[in-house]
């Protein structure tokens, strides 16, 4: 728009009176000054025109009808409550329907009405799918500590009976956490021979590829296709591209021996340390 | 057009639990807010979605709402404005190719709007008429850019005053004007181009 001034009218401040004057706000001097520059001004001119004309085309647009549904469905949605007397209050705005609810609906709306807010709450997707989780992880952790539902039946609630039970259940967790504790035991001395039996047999170095054998690297194999792209994986990714492929593949068992020799220059002197750190080592190198 | 002191209490009570308040509140709004997604979204089909989705949001807010920071009706409308963006964000890929089809015809011949009005010829009676003169505004309206359509509606429709609608906007009172200007100027032009091919 052209900064010009006319008729005391600046062409930029022009948008804000245009507004004032369309309102009816502005009066007097301004207004003459106004429409003054309306008339010479061959920008704002033809656009007083047409927003005047876009204000009365858009009077043309009453208020719409919303569909009689629209509050049903808002409040089933919001407050969960569908009840027989808003269906009633929707029918009978609609004129469709002399149906008056029984006291059995009555009270059932009421009794909603009482419990919607809550249940309202509940029904949103997020807090339903809590409760579920809650309700799941508090059922499981029950059967662990060896609850039936059939035993909820005879619980006693005198205070003795509930201290009773209190420790009970706390003798029950201890012994299952000392059995745990058992089992890691004897398993981690069992590892612990079978360490001190095997390297003594592969201790001459040209016999250390049988570690490969050994189910304990499996784990440490497995890993490595997980958590890094290492050159088996970039040539398979890139198979279709030439006959160097197949060459890269025969060096695959080549790749593995070196493997095994790097973790032997890495503990040439303890072969009782744990394969593990082997492993952790060389995935930083 | 609210009384403060009747909302503010309506909405305690609405929070505290009570679900005749809240009904009150969607027997009170429903109407403006189904009539603001309708005028923005076109459809009646979306606009009663919108609707539905707006007093949802509402009444999972309602204790955020603070009658001294404004009047509830622009708390209602800011709710609603913000949905219609973001239904507007979720549904622009649809949108990109509706408008260039349309962009096409109005520079051809602005077809789809004057096949709107039919049969020009034989006058029918004033309501049919009405009708159809509103049906074509509100092609037309659906046809401005966000920004423009948005203004006008809370305007022209909505007959919020320039600090509400700027409250609702996020943007200066100068830069609401500015746009309800432009946007009526727009769909004026729009119009004209489409009643000088039927007439
Ligand atoms: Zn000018």
């Amino acid at each position: 728009m052209p900064d010009k001034t006319s008729n005391g009218v600046q062409c930029h401040e022009f948008d804000t009176l245009l507004s004032d004057a369309l309102d009816g706000v502005l009066t007097g001097v301004q207004l003459d000054a106004f429409h003054a520059h309306t008339r010479t001004c061959s920008v704002c001119g033809p656009l007083f025109a047409e927003v005047q004309a876009g204000r009365n085309w858009l009077k043309d647009l009453t208020e719409v009808e919303p569909p009689a549904s629209l509050v049903t469905n808002i409040l089933a949605s919001t407050t969960g409550v569908d009840t027989q007397r808003l269906r009633v209050n929707v029918s009978a705005s609609q004129g469709a329907s002399s149906f008056s609810p029984s006291w059995w609906e009555r009270a059932q709306a009421h009794i909603s009405g009482a419990i919607q807010p809550i249940w309202g709450t509940v029904r949103q997707p997020r807090f339903a799918m809590s409760f579920g989780m809650a309700f799941f992880s508090l059922s499981v952790a029950l059967s662990v500590l060896g609850v039936k539902p059939a035993d909820l039946r005879s619980i006693s609630l005198r205070p003795a009976a509930i201290r009773h039970t209190y420790y009970n259940t706390q003798a029950r967790v201890v012994r299952y956490y000392e059995n745990i504790r058992f089992v890691y035991e004897v398993e981690s001395r069992v590892r612990e021979l079978k360490r001190n039996v095997v390297p003594a047999e592969a201790a001459p170095a040209g016999e250390k590829k049988d570690h490969k054998n050994d189910t304990t690297q499996q784990p440490e194999q497995k890993q490595d296709r997980n958590y890094s792209q290492n050159d088996t994986h970039l040539i398979l990714a890139c198979a279709p591209l030439g006959p160097s492929v197949f060459d890269s593949l025969n060096h695959d068992p080549l790749n593995q021996d070196s493997l095994n020799l790097d973790q032997r220059d890495q503990d040439p002197l303890n072969q009782d340390l744990p394969v593990v750190s082997v492993t952790t080592y060389r995935r930083f190198v | 057009m609210e009384d403060v002191q009747v909302v503010a209490m309506l909405v305690r009570r609405c929070v505290a639990g009570d679900a005749a308040a809240w009904e009150e509140i969607v027997q009170t709004y429903n109407r403006r807010i189904y009539n603001i997604c309708y005028r923005f979204a076109g459809s009646a089909d979306d606009a009663e979605d919108l609707a539905q989705e707006v007093f949802i949001k509402m009444y999972r807010t309602l204790a955020s709402y603070d009658s001294s920071k404004g009047a509830f009706v622009t708390w209602v409308t800011t709710i609603t404005r913000n949905l219609l963006v973001d239904h507007f964000r979720k549904t622009k890929q649809d949108r990109i190719t509706d408008s260039l089809d349309a962009a096409t015809s109005a520079h051809e011949d602005a077809l789809p709007l004057s096949e709107q009005i039919q049969d020009q010829s034989a006058p029918p009676d004033a309501r049919v008429r009405s009708r159809e003169v509103g049906e074509t505004v509100h092609a037309a309206l659906a046809r401005l850019s966000p920004e423009l359509r948005e203004a006008v509606i809370l305007r022209d429709l909505q007959d919020l005053d320039y600090r509400e609608i700027a409250t609702v906007l996020k943007v200066p009172e100068g830069t609401v004007k500015s746009r309800i200007n432009r946007g009526r100027a727009e769909l004026a032009r729009l119009l004209q181009r489409t009643y000088r091919q039927v007439m």
